[in-house]
């Protein structure tokens, strides 16, 4: 169907088609949310249609590369030369593992802009710098250059420290500024961590198709360990691992509703798809040696994410919180070199993406509505808003991984794949699935139900809004539909994993 | 016609002079002060003009040199273009800075005769063609930043500059006179040949007088380049100066030192680089460290770019150590797209100088509101500075750093990594203060009123915001040149690593 088209691009351009269209927009401002809205829509339906075709009619001419071990077969694959003095070239490709991501994205980034309608504050700013963010982050999970890859994986930032410094809550300078040099110094540990592979590879490319296949020679044990904990600590700090996990909570707390959502749906899984793209594939020696570092870290971030999600007080630091113990388990997942781990890692950066989505779009309802997040100061809001609280309900069980939910699927499966590789160690994060359902019903039962509360004047509570109202409606429909039948997307994962696996010599 | 002959690869600096000696009279003669600007900017375009048809359009070719003193590579070249686009921007910023000052002919005159003393620096192919540019420059620039003489800041950066600058030429022209010794001519490439090659004993046995030269050129030239610990009076010599010539000394005089450095330490003195590179890299961490650390806590935007020029000094003192062509290249290439980002920051700034708003951070509060252009020219500029991608700024990064990361996987040179590894840091330390500009611009209230930005400033700026933005999106062609001259470059003498 698209054949000849250079179909990825069009994707990415469409958001920054649109981000120049709103700042142009001058007087008219109040019309830049539908400018947003109708480019992220088009860009929604056009990489919904590339999901299709690559399962219905596989690209058999697809670009790929061959190593004697795998076969990674990208799809949509694009080629054009840029920088030919330093041999960098604009490669864009999706396989099974970008392919979710993506699509992802541009769910996640269509619905925050329908989540956003009333914003007032400098409408055309806020529009256009989500639909620049929505570039970045589509270009990370589709780029097959390194230099590209880390131009996109920069280009993230920018948007998101204004959203945090603009539009943000009473801590916002602060917040924004940790955030934004944060994981600067960790992208950076990952340029040099580029230049060294690029070098050390030396065949004048920063293709990260030719730098896998030169690497399987002229890597060594030592560098692939030294490359790889340097790119395992850039990829780690975005996820975030503990102990580097200290940013994600301020800039959460601080950020407005849908930044909160694209930080934690989309900018988070950028650390995760990176550990699964480049740390591990181009460094498997390294990723052998330092597997033992990734399980400890995964579990320490599980079980210590969990544990400071009970002792919240705040709705939106708790859900900012269980983020932290939600990608511990993706991580984990990836830790443990199986067909299942990763399969479920990847599927649980999806799950996640769904859900936590949800969860900060009602505390941004929470808050929009109530005027406060605080759990103490909330309670039996389920009768004055009985929309909202069942939204709360269904995304608080659906984090927790109730069966028949997207997340039991990936939890579980994850869970699985430690048991095939660590056997009895399982105990350790298994014990967090109690503490995640204990923080989150004691919450829900502190917020939601119980007497009405009188630390708040409830007189002005009203349901939720239909903007509000519909993305989480969609999202929940989909955490529902791929918590059924999440065949949808393993069919996926599952060849693209196959080969990772393979790079790995195992499998 | 032999006079000619041996004028060839002069004529961009006759065209500069001819054109200084005549802005006195033009100013003498026309009341309209914006026409004597605009003759300043002929001469600077014309030669940019000539370079950019030759470096990237390949159009034609510079002769061959007839003199011994100086020659017109691409290595040059590139230096000079470097040089006449920061005297585009300058000039372009300067009209509207300085309405209301006498003696603007001197001023234009003085601007082009700093700017041929930095190219003679960078056609020189011997020491004291290389002293006499520098002198040209220095002296010029001495007078310019003192331009305000009544202004109590303004001459006190004109003493402070010349003190200093007058003791690092003494020191530089004391290092050239060792290397003469030594080498026995002061023809840069003979004296690399010579130390290099020789097999007279007492030449060889010379090696630590070579060295006490290297030690004096790194202070003499360490002055101009502000390198620590001979930084200090950078920063009281930018903020004191009229804006537009601390964005000449920053983009551009800086830059000048920076050649003198590449052509005696990479050139004439390669052969005891083992000897040096550790120093040098040390000083360049040390740079790079100290401009940061103080920048952070400075209050005047025009303080704390000096501070951030001398921690890029700090980035561009890595191809020196490291001393490969691809090294070279990226030092270049970091001395281009600097030209660019920091002339354009001081551009922003005497805009808001011009309509009398100030130069200290507060002032930037709520400038997005107030000038939307100014604002958000600022912001590339130090973004590109703080080398986020896609801008000009990152590329020219990406080639200096990535050039210590490949020299650190020669044996005996593992510790170059670290020179990657400053620089990386150094550049999310320096995200720190120009995120602080940029919050204050964006995320704070300031005044209402609007800032109006003159034409020309707003084209002098213009052109800077689309020289980052290009070179950041499409840096092949430069990169290609810089590599060009990095060949150029190792190709003057024999013995190049």
């Amino acid at each position: 169907m698209f054949e000849g088209v250079p179909i990825v691009s069009i994707i990415i351009l469409m958001p920054l088609i649109g981000a120049v269209c709103t700042f142009l927009l001058g007087r008219y401002e109040k019309y830049a949310k539908w400018v947003a809205l109708s480019f992220s829509l088009v860009a929604l339906i056009l990489s919904v249609l590339v999901a299709l075709v690559f399962m219905i009619e596989p690209d058999s001419t697809a670009t790929g590369y061959h190593d004697g071990r795998g076969f990674y077969n990208f799809q949509f694959y694009e080629s054009a030369s840029w920088i030919k003095s330093l041999g960098i070239t604009y490669i864009v490709g999706l396989d099974g593992i970008g392919l979710p991501m993506f699509v992802l994205t541009t769910l996640l980034s269509t619905l925050s802009i329908l989540f956003s309608w009333d914003t007032k504050l400098r409408p055309k700013e806020y529009f256009g710098l989500m639909l620049i963010l929505e570039v970045g982050v589509l270009g990370v999970f589709s780029s097959l250059d390194y230099f590209v890859f880390y131009v996109f994986w920069e280009i993230v930032l920018i948007p998101m420290y204004f959203m945090i410094g603009v539009w943000g809550g009473p801590n916002k300078d602060y917040a924004a500024i940790k955030f934004f040099i944060y994981t600067h110094i960790a992208s950076l540990a990952l340029l040099v961590a580029i230049m060294a592979m690029y070098f050390q590879a030396g065949v004048n490319s920063f293709g990260m198709e030719d730098i896998w296949r030169a690497g399987q020679t002229e890597f060594t044990k030592v560098f692939q360990i030294a490359a790889f904990g340097a790119t395992f600590f850039g990829f780690g700090v975005k996820l975030p691992m503990v102990p580097f996990h200290t940013w994600l909570p301020d800039a959460h707390v601080e950020a407005p509703t849908a930044g909160s959502v694209l930080l934690a749906g989309l900018l988070l899984k950028m650390g995760g798809y990176g550990i699964i793209r480049v740390a591990i594939p181009t460094l498997p020696e390294g990723a052998d040696a330092l597997q033992i570092v990734m399980a400890i870290v995964a579990i320490a971030s599980i079980l210590y994410g969990a544990i400071l999600c009970l002792a919240q007080k705040d709705l939106k630091k708790m859900v900012a919180y269980s983020s932290i113990s939600h990608m511990g388990f993706v991580l984990l997942g990836f830790a443990t070199f199986t067909q299942l781990g990763i399969v479920a890692g990847v599927f649980q950066m999806f799950a996640h993406g769904l859900v936590t989505a949800v969860l900060f779009m009602m505390c941004g309802v929470v808050q929009h509505h109530c005027g406060t997040r605080l759990i103490p100061s909330l309670g039996g809001l389920s009768k004055k808003m009985p929309v909202a609280s069942t939204m709360i309900t269904i995304g608080f069980l659906a984090s927790l991984g109730l069966p028949g939910l997207v997340s039991f699927a990936a939890e579980f499966m994850v869970l699985a794949s430690m048991y095939q590789t660590w056997a009895l160690w399982l105990f350790l994060p298994i014990i967090s699935v109690a503490i995640t359902a204990g923080y989150y019903l004691w919450a829900l039962q502190r917020s939601m139900f119980g007497p009405m509360t009188q630390k708040i004047d409830t007189a002005h509570v009203h349901d939720i809004s239909w903007f509000e109202g519909a993305p989480v409606g969609i999202l929940i429909a989909l955490i529902a539909l791929f918590g059924v039948f999440p065949m949808l997307i393993f069919q996926y994962i599952d060849p693209a994993a196959k080969i990772v696996l393979g790079l790995l010599g195992g499998g | 016609m032999s006079v000619w002959n041996y004028l060839d690869v002069f004529t961009p600096q006759l065209l500069l002079i001819v054109f200084a000696l005549l802005m006195p009279a033009l100013d003498y003669i026309f009341k309209d002060k914006r026409f004597i600007s605009m003759m300043a900017l002929a001469p600077l375009v014309a030669v940019a003009a000539a370079l950019i048809s030759w470096i990237f359009l390949d159009i034609w070719t510079p002769p061959e040199s007839q003199i011994s003193l100086i020659d017109l590579d691409i290595f040059a070249g590139l230096f000079m273009l470097v040089f006449v686009s920061v005297g585009i921007v300058v000039v372009l910023g300067s009209p509207e800075f300085i309405k209301n000052d006498k003696n603007q002919g001197e001023y234009y005159a003085l601007i082009l005769l700093a700017i041929t003393g930095m190219t003679v620096v960078a056609e020189s192919t011997d020491l004291i063609a290389l002293f006499v540019g520098l002198e040209i420059a220095g002296i010029s620039s001495f007078a310019l930043s003192g331009f305000r003489k009544t202004e109590k800041r303004s001459a006190e950066a004109a003493t402070k500059y010349f003190i200093v600058g007058g003791f690092s030429s003494a020191l530089t022209l004391f290092a050239i006179s060792l290397l003469y010794g030594v080498g026995g001519t002061t023809n840069i490439a003979s004296i690399g040949s010579v130390l290099t090659t020789s097999t007279t004993p007492w030449i060889i046995d010379s090696h630590p007088v070579v060295l006490l030269a290297a030690v004096m050129l790194m202070a003499g030239l360490g002055f101009k380049i502000a390198m620590v610990p001979f930084h200090m009076w950078a920063p009281d010599v930018y903020e004191g100066a009229p804006t537009p010539i601390s964005g000449l000394l920053a983009a551009a005089s800086k830059k000048m030192g920076f050649a003198a450095f590449f052509k005696i330490f990479l050139v004439a003195i390669i052969v005891t680089k083992t000897d040096w590179d550790e120093a040098v890299a040390v000083l360049a961490i040390l740079t790079m460290t100290v401009g940061n650390l103080i920048a952070v806590s400075q209050t005047n935007i025009k303080r704390m770019l000096a501070y951030s020029s001398i921690a890029q000094a700090g980035y561009i003192l890595i191809a020196l150590p490291v001393a490969t062509q691809y090294a070279v290249a990226g030092g270049m290439f970091h001395i281009l797209t600097h030209a660019f980002m920091k002339s354009g920051a001081f551009m922003v700034v005497a805009a808001m100088g011009a309509v009398a708003v100030g130069e200290k951070l507060e002032d930037f509060k709520g400038l997005s509101k107030r000038s939307p252009f100014l604002a958000f020219s600022m912001t590339l500029f130090l973004l590109s500075l703080a080398g986020i991608p896609p801008l000009a700024g990152f590329s020219s990064k990406f080639v200096l750093f990535s050039s210590a990361v490949e020299a650190s996987f020669i044996d005996g040179q593992e510790w170059m990594i670290w020179l990657a590894v400053a620089g990386v840091l150094n550049s999310a330390l320096s995200l720190y203060y120009y995120a602080r500009v940029i919050k204050n611009m964006y995320m704070e209230k300031g005044p209402a009123e609007k800032v109006r930005v003159q034409p020309m400033l707003g084209a002098a700026i213009s052109v800077a915001v689309i020289m980052v933005v290009a070179i950041g999106i499409y840096p092949d062609a430069v990169i290609t040149a810089c590599r060009h001259a990095g060949e150029t470059f190792s190709g003057l003498v024999s013995g190049w690593p």
